[in-house]
């Protein structure tokens, strides 16, 4: 298996790796980085529980190889508070009730996020429909869509 | 009525925010595979590729002289009884030389490696010589005479029998002028957690074994990893880490029997953590089970007999199928008063995947036998289907069938109101567009765990509470957070019972070692028991804190409340004093702060409360192609008072998410004993995508009088109620019967097919 040094900037971070070729950027940054926040559900690329923001995009980091991000700018769960504050997402997600077992969480802030980057007023379909990919087997979804709808208000109501 | 009991609660009753949830939004909170310890090994474990077959020779050596590898072990490394399981102790941990294997999630080897990479080299140079032989995949097949035994001894390969038997069933059906009667097959359902089974274990130096896992019952698994290794339970301490998601899955011991044996044996601290595809393989299952139901009314829809049959599939070991067809059985009489029934369930093993607890532990399968059969009864007797079950409700004061409690205030009629009233009209499609609307009701009385004495003992359900000098408070509490919000909805009590605010409160769950015993965390049973005896618990330490205030202030205790952190006299709000100060002194004076509350349920016998559900569906049906699409869907739950709205909820929206994916997709294919849908692509659960485009959950409040503060366990219900209703109205859009779930869109144009020929 052949090595390569690559770096990634994690949550603002710079870090440089030795990672072998085959290693996917769930496990690197998991069990190098320490940063467990992502999960992983299936090591398949059906879950989304491993969502993390790859150049600003939601992708499935079980199904991306380490040296694929060299370069590459990650931001995992552990990156979205800011200064110990929580984003209105988070605050949203446990005020709705969103957060069950939690383990779809981190994965489901992260789409939530880059959804409202793109789309500062999503319909309740769009975000459907954005966070299709991440399956939640606790919550039935509503109230994890209630609570992105919800940042949503608050994101607009903070930026005017 | 909702909202109409209210003890007037800072904490209870509110929408108060998880007391977990800031770790899991931050992703800071540690799962099993979250947890890293020094010099940590990886454990893998080598399943059997048969589901049946006699292991003949098993060599290691080539994957011991592997670079990483530290140890491989085999039955003949075990010195204990190398067995565990649920009450009957028969499944082996590892299957040795000259034994048999009963289906594919049997282990025959453990490897213990540096890495993970290593392990899996490890597990691809093991060999191991078997001779296959033929398994038994159907229930049928294994109960016919001159199959082969599974477990050596048993007849017919019956796991169990259950039988409920109440008035003459043959006068029921000779006072019947209709009978109807039909056959329904249910689907083997995967629990689908996220987070798979793992864990983490290590010796320390006084050679205490520590476990952390992903469990639903501590107790159990200490029970068990004494029994397979003969390890002392003295020696064993197991804590439940929190968990992502179990749904009856982790009821049993899952991982433990094995991780204990590797820490053991290969004298390091080792991590287990099961890929998607081994999970799929290693848990118990929901049964999929046949039910013949028969039925018979009179002429105005009033039932008089109900029989049935249940053949249910128990996979090769027992676990938790007793209980589970147990309740099968007894739900399909569900919330209706039926004058003479006779109930019969056989649960056969085979050498198929395992099967066992899953949310709902039985119920949600009769529940579709039931309603659907309620349904063709009114089709029989052209009736209104909502009319025939409102004729036939259970009654105040009508008796229940054993062993569930009829001691809750009936409220049938109520949710039925409710339920229509949140329905509405049935939306309209117009014909030309090839779409039908059908609309489908289930009521059900789904029940929960209230005596636990057959699991604990006369002791009854054991919680803990200390309160320091500090004015903080933490309970012990012996149950797990599985994320339906126990830690939550116990931090709320006891906050509202030591009158401190709910930051101040710390709940410390599943641990065998700080925790008295509570038993497992399953059949919605924490709320009530935990919360029964945490009410005991807070009462010991009141007492002795208002006691000694009332020295200090020099009044009488009954004048003292305690609230908001403080001590107060009720008439004269300036006499008071902070209950930091209160616990100071009493911390000083050596007066016992850390009290136990142990509730048990007076009968000294297994048995249920039940709550009351409602559920309703809109569908549409497109006639063309086959797909349903859900309208609207409505839960209403009578569970005694709501501790927490928010969380109720969140327990509706999921169970109700997981009974859709039971009707319409949720369905795991095993071929002559093999896993035909291994992954999250083949088996596929709800995504957002897959909500109804009206999705409601509601309650009603009629409390419960043995319940704290008037509540009902809640977590499971939904599932029941849920999959019935939908395969109503889908049967109602089409006018067809349904006799199988998961149904298809090929189903519904089969079955339209079917009745089109039979009308030529
Ligand atoms: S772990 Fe990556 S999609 Fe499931
Ligand atoms: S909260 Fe458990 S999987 Fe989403």
């Amino acid at each position: 298996m052949s090595h390569h040094n690559i770096y990634l900037m994690v949550n603002g971070k710079r870090y440089s790796l030795e990672v072998e070729s085959d290693r996917s950027l769930l496990d690197v940054v998991r069990e190098d980085l320490n940063l467990t926040g992502i999960k992983k559900g299936c090591d398949k690329g059906d879950c989304g529980a491993c969502t993390v923001l790859l150049n600003g995009k939601p992708v499935n980091s079980c199904m991306v190889l380490a040296v694929q991000a060299d370069g590459k700018e990650i931001t995992t769960i552990e990156g979205v508070a800011r200064d110990g504050k929580l984003d209105p997402i988070q605050v949203a997600f446990i005020k709705h009730g969103a957060v069950q077992c939690g383990f779809c969480t981190p994965g489901m802030i992260l789409t939530a996020w880059a959804l409202l980057r793109e789309n500062r007023e999503p319909m309740r379909e769009e975000i459907q429909k954005a966070i299709s990919g991440n399956l939640c087997r606790c919550t039935g979804y509503v109230q994890i869509i209630d609570a992105i709808q919800s940042a949503a208000r608050v994101s607009r109501v903070n930026n005017e | 009525m909702i909202g109409d009991f209210v003890v007037k609660g800072k904490y209870v009753g509110a929408e108060v925010d998880r007391v977990d949830a800031i770790g899991k939004v931050t992703g800071e909170t540690k799962y099993a595979d979250d947890l890293r310890l020094p010099n940590m090994h990886y454990g893998k474990i080598l399943f059997s590729p048969y589901p049946r077959a006699r292991v003949l020779h098993i060599d290691t050596r080539s994957a011991e002289a592997l670079h990483g590898v530290r140890k491989i072990i085999t039955a003949k490394d075990i010195s204990g009884n190398n067995l565990y399981g649920y009450e009957i102790h028969h499944h082996p941990l590892l299957v040795g030389e000259g034994q048999e294997t009963r289906f594919v999630g049997d282990s025959i080897a453990l490897v213990v490696a540096e890495t993970p990479e290593a392990a899996d080299q490890a597990l691809e140079n093991i060999e191991v010589d078997y001779e296959v032989l033929t398994p038994l995949t159907s229930p049928r097949e294994a109960k016919a005479e001159g199959a082969y035994q599974i477990h050596p001894g048993s007849q017919g390969n019956i796991c169990c029998r259950p039988e409920l038997i109440h008035g003459d069933i043959a006068a029921g059906f000779k006072n019947s002028e209709v009978i109807v009667e039909h056959t329904y097959f249910t689907s083997r359902q995967e629990q689908a957690f996220l987070e798979t089974e793992s864990g983490v274990a290590y010796v320390d130096d006084s050679g205490m074994l520590h476990i952390f896992s992903s469990l639903q019952d501590p107790y159990d698994v200490l029970e068990d990893v004494c029994y397979a290794l003969g390890i002392p339970k003295s020696r064993i301490h197991v804590k439940g880490t929190i968990v992502g998601g179990a749904f009856g899955g982790k009821l049993i011991t899952t991982i433990e029997v094995h991780l204990a044996a590797m820490v053991y044996l290969a004298r390091v601290p080792v991590k287990i953590v099961l890929d998607r595809e081994e999970s799929f393989i290693f848990h118990p299952k929901r049964h999929p089970d046949e039910i013949h139901v028969k039925v018979g009314s009179t002429r105005d829809g009033k039932i008089q007999a109900l029989e049935a049959e249940v053949l249910s599939d128990a996979g090769p070991y027992s676990g938790r199928t007793p209980e589970v067809l147990g309740l099968t059985v007894s739900a399909l009489v569900g919330p209706y008063g039926i004058p003479s029934v006779h109930l019969t369930g056989q649960a056969i093993y085979t050498n198929n995947l395992d099967s066992g607890a899953m949310r709902g532990f039985g119920a949600p399968q009769a529940a579709v036998a039931r309603e659907s059969i309620l349904d063709k009864l009114a089709g029989t007797l052209e009736m209104d289907p909502l009319e025939l079950r409102q004729k036939n409700f259970l009654k105040p004061g009508q008796e229940t069938l054993s062993p569930v409690l009829g001691d809750s205030p009936v409220s049938l009629e109520l949710l039925k109101d409710q339920i229509l009233e949140k329905m509405g009209p049935l939306p309209e499609v117009s014909p030309e567009q090839n779409k039908r609307v059908g609309r489908g009701f289930c009521f059900d009385m789904p029940v929960f765990d209230v005596s636990a004495i057959p699991v604990l003992g006369k002791s009854g359900v054991g919680i803990a509470v200390e309160i320091f000098s500090d004015a903080s408070a933490c309970v012990y509490a012996g149950g797990t957070e599985l994320g339906q919000g126990i830690t939550t909805v116990l931090a709320q009590i006891a906050a509202e019972e030591l009158g401190l605010p709910i930051n101040k409160v710390f709940v410390e769950m599943s641990d065998t070692w700080t925790c008295p015993r509570a038993g497992r965390t399953s059949a919605s049973r924490l709320t009530y028991v935990l919360g029964n005896a945490l009410l005991l618990a807070t009462e010991k330490i009141r007492n002795t804190l208002l006691s000694r205030a009332a020295k200090m202030l020099e009044v009488s205790k009954d004048e003292l409340i305690l609230e908001n952190g403080k001590i107060k006299a009720k008439g004269s709000p300036s006499k008071g004093v902070g209950l930091q100060e209160v616990a100071t002194v009493c911390s000083n004076e050596g007066l016992k702060l850390r009290e136990e509350g142990w509730f048990k349920y007076p009968e000294d016998r297994y048995m249920y409360g039940h709550t009351f559900m409602a559920s309703a569906a809109d569908v549409v049906v497109d006639l063309v192609t086959g797909e349903i699409k859900i309208l609207k869907l409505v839960n209403i739950h009578d569970s005694g008072k709501v501790i927490n709205p928010i969380l109720a909820k969140g327990q509706l929206y999921g169970g109700s998410l997981q009974a859709l994916g039971y009707a319409l997709t949720e369905n795991l294919i095993v071929e002559e004993g093999k896993l035909i849908t291994p992954s999250f692509s083949e088996y596929l659960i709800p995504t957002a995508m897959d909500i109804p485009e009206e999705f409601v959950a509601d309650a009603v409040e009629t409390p419960y009088p043995t319940g704290p503060y008037g509540a009902k366990g809640l977590a499971e219900h939904a599932l029941n109620s849920t999959t019935p209703a939908i395969l109503n109205a889908i049967s109602n859009a089409v006018d067809i019967d349904l006799t199988t779930i998961p149904v298809y869109p090929e189903h519904i144009l089969e079955a339209i097919r079917a009745k089109e020929t039979d009308h030529q």
